[in-house]
This record gives structure tokens, sequence and C-alpha cells, in this order.
């Protein structure tokens, strides 16, 4: 039981917390929670099961174009829904505007992928039971992802440039740095961290439309727990919520494990508002 | 010229007298066509059934009419697309009603819909027929005006609860369902009436269908000492999920339940062909296939029929066609039997049929009871055995 809960825990733990990274990539560059982070996720699997299973693509393509074709949705986000929000931020349309993007992708993919959940290829075929490939896929993805993505952000100048605008927009306006292409990049960048944790949760989660509601929600969760913007906090944060879920998964069944999660998540944030890794900041009145 | 008071009381009687007598109907009525409107998700994510029921609807239109119509008159369709969604089902309803005035109604083809709809028909007093399982949607008293030709919920439940107790011969079951407000209605009918009937509910839960792991449940219903798993829901991923578990757990437990656990997708869910045996969904007499590959004689004469006229049935459920048919002829008996298309006379018709040998099954209605489709013609299908819309008889049937 243990090791069960331990790989699938930590499988879904690193899904959610890859759309946690989603969430933080795009709300680092644009101070905007945008709600398309899941359906991004979702896509991943969509798209990598049409291109490998259904077009017959090898698996490195089918992964190529799956996050090609979520860094344009993330692009399409960028122009649709944050864009024209960015000038009245504090009065929060983007909610209702990446909401809105959100239910568009969902709806459109029900209607020409379908409602059913679609297989997903096996990718590298190893393992049998708790050491199959299909949970410990999601765990190394994320560990890789947050590795390019720390380097990304210490080691180059594009990553620099992007800390330098979640840091302090006008700041970084006022030096030269291209706000509006580094926002856009952030959000084609968002696009393909959510295409990975579709992709490598593929076997997990099957590529089914209603997935993107699901990791929209769970995805949340570790932003909230982590610390807005805090992508250590994200990785902690949905390791931490998939083995806790799947622990009450075993301890008292399926929808109570849904009430302890959240049960958790209200006490964290009672006890720390900001988020376990996040920081309060002082705001100018 | 005085009119007298005698003058006016033979006027009067005159003109009773010729009250009395009704004027003739206009010939018109009796020549134009039998208008029926159509309830039908043609497009959306819930269109599947339509499409089967669409194919029974026209072939026995196209059947009917090519061997001259009813007493003369031709059938003619009214087709509208719901798109599975209840405003659409509404405005179209009442579209159907006072702009295109139809005689009776075919649908809507889900529950969903059905909910909506029916009470807007009750209040027209038109004559409906529909396959949805909802209980609610069947009430003589409410809505005397609305008809069911294929099972409901209860029905599927007493099938499944028949076919593991008096057939399987299991003692202890597992009740699984998902947590939509179906899954959670159906696992708690279905507990209920296992306890009623004596048996052993060892183990239920209502799993999220997006749950990527079944192991902890599967496991609990294991160590609970489940004999059979009943199954609610229409989730083919979970289904697969279970399946595939029940393989890694090397457990043999049988599945038994909703007619999804038979749909086409699983085949591609599964990771290994075999993880989808032993797996007994709701079927139907007249849609299964013996130990010889026969179906009923019926049957077989009605896929002969459809293969002549080039009707599909590789990518569809011949219920489906099969119930599109009975619907049309039943509309079509009722306007002949009845004498015209007033939907009193369809209505009465149809609550006298003590008996009617329809494709799907027979159909039983009264006035007090008009879910028509009898129990007796559930039966449970090996899942995997789909073959031309039809399935194999499950283990235990002669």
């Amino acid at each position: 039981m243990l090791a069960s809960i331990l790989a699938s825990g930590l499988a879904a733990g690193a899904i959610y917390a890859l759309v946690g990274v989603t969430y933080n990539t795009m709300f680092s560059t644009s101070r905007v929670m945008s709600f398309t982070a899941g359906q991004l996720a979702m896509l991943g699997g969509v798209f990598g099961s049409m291109f490998t299973l259904k077009l017959g693509l090898p698996i490195a393509v089918g992964f190529v174009l799956t996050l090609l074709c979520c860094a344009v949705i993330g692009i399409v986000t960028e122009f649709v829904a944050v864009r024209p929000v960015l000038k009245s931020l504090d009065q929060h349309l983007y909610v209702l505007s990446t909401l809105a993007v959100a239910l568009m992708i969902q709806q459109v993919t029900a209607i020409k992928w379908g409602t059913e959940p679609q297989p997903f290829p096996r990718i590298a075929g190893f393992g049998e039971g708790v050491l199959d490939e299909k949970f410990w896929l999601p765990v190394v993805a994320c560990a890789v992802t947050i590795i390019g993505l720390e380097y990304l952000y210490r080691r180059t100048l594009v990553g620099r440039a992007f800390l330098a605008i979640a840091e302090d927009n006008f700041a970084a306006r006022a030096l030269g740095l291209p706000e509006r292409n580094l926002r856009v990049a952030s959000y084609a960048l968002a696009g393909m961290v959510g295409g990975i944790a579709g992709f490598s949760g593929g076997q997990l989660l099957l590529a089914f439309f209603a997935n993107g509601a699901l990791l929209n929600f769970y995805g949340f969760v570790p932003v909230a727990l982590g610390g807005l913007g805090n992508n250590r906090g994200a990785i902690i944060g949905g390791l931490a919520l998939g083995l806790f879920q799947q622990a009450a998964n075993f301890l008292v069944g399926g929808i109570f494990s849904s009430v302890a999660v959240f049960t958790l998540f209200i006490v964290v944030l009672l006890a720390a508002p900001q988020g376990l890794f996040g920081a309060s900041t002082a705001r100018r009145v | 010229m005085a009119i007298s008071r005698r003058d006016v009381l033979l006027g009067s009687a005159g003109a009773l007298g010729a009250a009395s007598f009704s004027f003739p109907a206009p010939a018109i009525a009796q020549s134009e066509p039998i208008r029926i409107g159509c309830l039908a998700a043609i497009t959306g994510p819930s269109s599947a059934p339509t499409v089967g029921f669409n194919r029974g609807v026209n072939f026995a239109v196209d059947a009917i009419n090519g061997a001259g119509g009813v007493k003369g008159r031709k059938i003619e369709l009214v087709m509208r697309d719901t798109q599975g969604d209840p405003t659409k089902a509404v405005n179209a309803t009442q579209e159907l009603i006072s702009q295109a005035k139809v005689h009776a109604i075919w649908g809507p083809l889900n529950s969903g819909e059905a909910l909506a709809t029916t009470p807007i028909m009750a209040r027209a007093k038109m004559p409906d027929l529909h396959p949805c399982v909802v209980e609610t949607l069947i009430d003589p008293v409410k809505y005397p005006n609305a008809f069911r030709i294929a099972p409901s919920n209860n029905q599927w439940d007493d099938a499944v609860r028949n076919y593991c107790l008096k057939i399987f011969k299991v003692k202890k079951v597992a009740v699984i369902g998902d947590t939509t407000g179906y899954g959670v209605t159906a696992v708690g009918a279905s507990v209920a009436a296992f306890k009623k009937d004596g048996a052993e509910v060892v183990y239920q839960a209502n799993v999220d269908a997006t749950q990527p792991d079944m192991t902890p449940d599967m496991l609990r219903a294991k160590n609970a000492g489940a004999e059979a798993i009943v199954v609610w829901s229409v989730s083919t991923g979970m289904e697969a999920r279970m399946f595939n578990t029940r393989a890694a757990m090397n457990w043999d437990v049988p599945f038994v339940g909703h007619p999804s656990m038979a749909s086409g997708e699983l085949a591609s869910l599964v990771a290994k062909p075999e993880n989808w045996k032993k797996v007994y969904a709701i079927g139907y007499k007249s849609c299964s296939y013996d130990s010889a590959g026969k179906l009923p004689p019926k049957s077989e004469d009605l896929v002969a029929r459809l293969a002549k006229a080039n009707v599909a049935l590789n990518d569809t459920l011949l219920w489906w066609v099969a119930g599109g048919i009975d619907c049309i002829e039943l509309i079509a008996k009722a306007v002949a039997e009845s004498g015209s298309t007033d939907s009193a006379g369809i209505i009465k018709y149809w609550n006298s049929l003590s008996t009617y040998p329809g494709y799907f099954g027979n159909y039983r209605f009264s006035p007090t009871e008009h879910n028509g489709y009898l129990t007796e013609e559930i039966v449970m299908s090996e899942s995997s055995t789909a073959k031309n819309g039809t399935f194999a008889l499950a283990p235990g049937y002669t």
C-alpha cells in the first residue's frame, strides 16, 4: 500500500506541481492568474495522443509538436485574454477573460476530440506495477523542467529579463527591456510547461477533455500553498498535495479524500495566508 | 314583417338541430401527412445515440411511406437538432408544437433535455415517446401524454441485481459509481435494493471519474470480500482504470453494471484485451446473440432487412436502431387504429397496448403504467463481444 501511495501520489503531485509552475510562469510577467493553466496541461495529453496515436508520428516528433501547439495556445491566451485587461488589473477582469478562454478551449476540445477519454501511448515502455513508467515519467518531467527553468532564470540573459519584469515591471521597462515581447514569450513558455505536464501524465490521466478543469483546480492548490510566483514552493506544494491526496484515498476513500485535501488547504492558508514559502510584500498606501 | 314568438322558437329549434349534426371534417385533414417531430441531439457530445436512433427512424419512415403510408397518409419527419442542450430542446419543442404543428413527438433522446421538455409537452397534450432513463420522466397523472419505450434506471438496477443474486449467485457485492449526480443516485438506489433482497453490500463508494489510480477502492473492495463489483458510471476512463487495476491485482472478480462498460472505446483504453473479460454490461434479449452466434429470429430478420437497405450497424448499437423503428411504428399504428392524428386517440391507443411486439422488445402500456419496456427483456452481455451493434449473452442464460 505504501509503495502504491508513493508511486501514484508522487506522479499526481508532479503533474499538479507542473500546472502550478504554469500558473506562476504566466503570473510572473503579467500579474495575471490565468485559468488556462489546467487546460494547457489537458491539451498536452490530447495533442500528444493525437500526434502519436491518431496520426502515427514518432513519440519524439509528437512531443515536440505538442509543445509547439501548447506554446501557440499560450500566446493566443496572452493576446486574447490578458493583454486587453492589463490596464485595469485592479478590477480583476482577467478572472473572467481567462476563464472564458479556458471554457472555450474545453468546449472546442470536447466537440473536436470527443467527450470520451482516449488512450495515450507507452513512451519508454519500462516497468510494471508501482514501477510502471506512467507513475515515474511525470516525476522525471517535473525534475527536468524545474532544473531547466532554474538554469533559464539564473544563467541566461532572457531568463534574467523575465525575473526583472517579474520583480518590477516599470523599472524593467525604464531600462529598455521589451516588456510586451517578454510577456508573450513567458506565455509561450508556460504553454510548453503545461504541455509537458499533460504529455508526461498522459498515460495516467488519459487524453480527456475534462482533465482541464480538474488540473486547473488541483494545480492552483500548490500555487496557493507554496506562495504565488514561487516555483520551488509550487513543486513542494504539488508533491505534498499528491501524496496527501493519495494517502487520503487509501485511508478514507474517494469523496472524503477531496474533503481532507481542502480542509488541509484551508488550514494552511489560515495559518500562512501568503503561502508556506511566499513572502508578504509591503504595499504603498 | 313581424317576428312572432313561434317563429323565434322554431328558428331556435332549427339552429339547435343543425348544430347537433357535425360538419364533415375537411378532406384535407385525412390526406395531409402525419407530422412526427423529432427532438434529436444530431450534433454535439451526446450525438452517438441519435445517429443510431435516426437510422431506425428513417428506415421505418421509408418503409411505411414506400408501402403507401398510413391509410394513404405519408409520414413527414420534422427533425430538430437539440445538440444535447436542454434550452435548445425547450425552444425546439415549443416550435414543433406551435409552429410546425406536429401530431406526435419522438424524443428527446437524453434525460437532461427530457426533464425540461416533458412538462411543456404535457401542457400541450402532445403524444410523446422517448427512451430516457430517469424515473420521474414517467408519471401517468402529471404527464399522461408521455410514454417510455426503453428501460428506466430502476429496471436496469433490477436486472443487474437479479443477475448477481439469481444467476451469478453471489452474496457479497461492492457497489461503485462516479461522483456525478447520476452516479451518486444510482449507487444509493442499488445498495438499498441489494440490501432489501438480502445481499451483503461489503463496500460502496463514489469515486471521482478522473481519479488516476483506482487501487485504493479496488483494494478495499477486495479486502471486504466482494464477489462481484457492480458499476454505475458512464465514464469509460474510470471503468478502464478499474479493469486494469483488477488485472494488476491478479483478482478475477466480475464486473456487472452500466451499459457503458460495453462501449467500444474501452478496447483502446484497457492495457491488455484480456483485462476487458469477465465484464458484464446491461444488454437486451433482442440484441444479444447466443453461443451459436445467432440473434433471436425476429432480430435476425430485422438485421437482414437493414443490411438490404444499406443501414450500417458496425458503428452503432442495434437497440438504438430498433428503438427508432419501434417509435415510428407505434405512432403509425396509433394513427391507423384510432383513425386520426388526434392526440387523445393516439394516447388512448397506446394506453390500450397490453402486448405490443416491437423489434427492440415487447411493450406493455396501460393508463396507469407508461414504462412500456419489460424488465425481462433486459439481460447481461459480455462487454467485449460487440458485433454489428449486438453482444454475446453473459454466462448463465440459456
